[in-house]
């Protein structure tokens, strides 16, 4: 009886840490840290089939034949559960190979897969993964061990469908569905704390805005759908055209922004000729036909322009940008204070 | 025999699997293998999309109004497979320990429908 009293408190704790995670691999961690206490195993493992992710955690001792034998395991529970066969090499397997209790469980180094317990993490008819506790020993569980696996399994699909909604509310909130680029809402957010981080240490930050020229007509001419497309492929070439800590965010229709931090004048010039030459060059596939797109760009800068606040730095980049079409399009401007000053493209 | 006593027996051989099982894995899990093999035998046995099931528990409701017509042998057929579909299931996920709770009290009972059936 009170075995059972220290299971059922081992499993109350284990329930409850599973409950608080909020990012996948906390709420895998929980679980890991947590079942020893209540299970003989030597391997656990949960499969994530959105990100085909597998987690192992297992003893210290395991040979690497024996995690091969699980995840095969899992695929293949996984496989007739789901109904389709999953590719084992799209698989990313994070592996955490340690002591799982304070009194060390040796495995023969050519222990094998003797006896699983793998649940579906199932919610609402929907399966989001499985999970399983393996061991080298046959028999090694029983019903009990079944009954307390799928409570925590259930607690964990139910975390885990959690972190499903919220991550896709946190996507919905940050990525522009169409090009997969930062929306305007991420971008003001971004843009506060970088501003912040500038005006604070004095380190450079320029942006740049950015918009196709005569957009309007590719849209007229060939339709909305391909329209897409072309913004879809210039986005592309946005994002693979800029440093890692640079932000690339859609703006608006076919307005686009780049946040470029620690950048001076002369660095934000240099990517937005970049930028701006790449795209002239490209012949862009619209339905059947070819056809040529320019940009059209705006740089403000701190500290070379006087700014006291973020609005200010889009302000001005939006009054280059109008500079830049003013001038003739295909045209990367630099804000002034009085007159606009436009580089002709070489 | 008549279908619907095929059908009774049945019936309470699946409330009886679901007691059993819902307690060792959870009605949401079980539900969802109950979904998965009619599923996969809904074809070759159609009878069985009519079998309701939720996390409350199977119901042969209304498969008793849809299948006046299904011959007691087919039924028992249909049956018989949805029994061993949730088995190999059982078996592919926690080796014997579902099945080692289940063979003494329901497989016993499916051999004895068999028993009747067969008269």
């Amino acid at each position: 009886m009170r075995l059972i009293f220290k299971n059922l408190n081992v499993l109350r704790s284990t329930i409850n840490a599973i409950s608080t995670g909020v990012e996948i691999k906390e709420i895998v961690e929980s679980a890991g840290n947590n079942l020893p206490n209540l299970f003989d195993f030597c391997s656990f493992g949960v499969f994530w089939k959105e990100d085909l992710l597998l987690f192992l955690y297992q003893e210290e001792s395991c040979p690497p034949s024996f995690a091969q034998e699980v995840v095969k395991n899992m695929i293949n529970v996984f496989s007739i559960l789901g109904e389709e066969p999953i590719d084992a090499e799209r698989i990313t397997l994070q592996v955490d190979q340690g002591k799982l209790r304070a009194k060390q469980r040796m495995v023969s180094p050519k222990a094998t897969l003797k006896s699983h317990l793998t649940l579906p993490l199932a919610v609402e008819g929907e399966i989001l993964g499985c999970l399983s506790l393996s061991s080298d020993r046959p028999n090694a569980f029983d019903a009990q061990d079944l009954q307390f696996l799928s409570v925590i399994g259930y607690q964990m699909a139910a975390s885990l469908k959690h972190f499903q909604r919220f991550s896709s509310v946190k996507n919905m909130a940050t990525y522009d569905t169409l090009t997969g680029l930062y929306n305007r809402r991420y971008f003001e957010e971004r843009l506060e704390v970088e501003a912040e981080k500038s005006f604070y240490s004095g380190a450079p930050i320029s942006l740049v805005m950015v918009d196709i020229d005569h957009f309007k007509k590719v849209n007229d001419t060939f339709g909305h759908t391909d329209g897409d497309q072309v913004l879809c492929k210039i986005s592309s070439l946005l994002k693979a055209s800029v440093r890692k800590k640079d932000t690339v965010a859609r703006y608006g229709g076919e307005e686009f922004i780049l946040i470029l931090p620690e950048a001076r004048l002369e660095q934000s010039f240099v990517i937005a000729e970049r930028i701006r030459q790449l795209v002239e060059n490209t012949p862009f596939e619209v339905g059947r036909a070819q056809v040529n797109l320019t940009l059209s760009m705006g740089i403000s800068n701190f500290p070379s322009h006087r700014v006291k606040s973020k609005e200010e730095l889009i302000k001005m980049a939006d009054q280059a940008l109008y500079d830049a079409k003013r001038g003739g399009r295909n045209k990367v401007c630099i804000f002034t204070e009085k007159s606009s000053q436009w580089t002709v493209p070489t | 025999m008549s279908s619907d006593l095929v059908l009774d027996l049945y019936s309470d051989l699946l409330t009886e699997l679901w007691e059993i099982v819902s307690a060792l894995i959870g009605e949401a899990i079980l539900a969802f293998l109950f979904t998965l093999a009619i599923r996969k035998l809904g074809e070759k046995h159609p009878f069985l999309l009519s079998l309701e099931v939720s996390e409350e528990g199977v119901s042969c409701e209304k498969m008793k109004e849809d299948c006046r017509a299904v011959a007691p042998a087919e039924i028992h057929r249909g049956f018989q497979g949805l029994i061993n579909q949730l088995s190999h299931l059982f078996s592919a996920l926690a080796d014997g320990v579902i099945n080692k709770e289940l063979f003494p009290k329901v497989f016993s009972k499916v051999r004895e429908a068999e028993r009747i059936i067969s008269q």
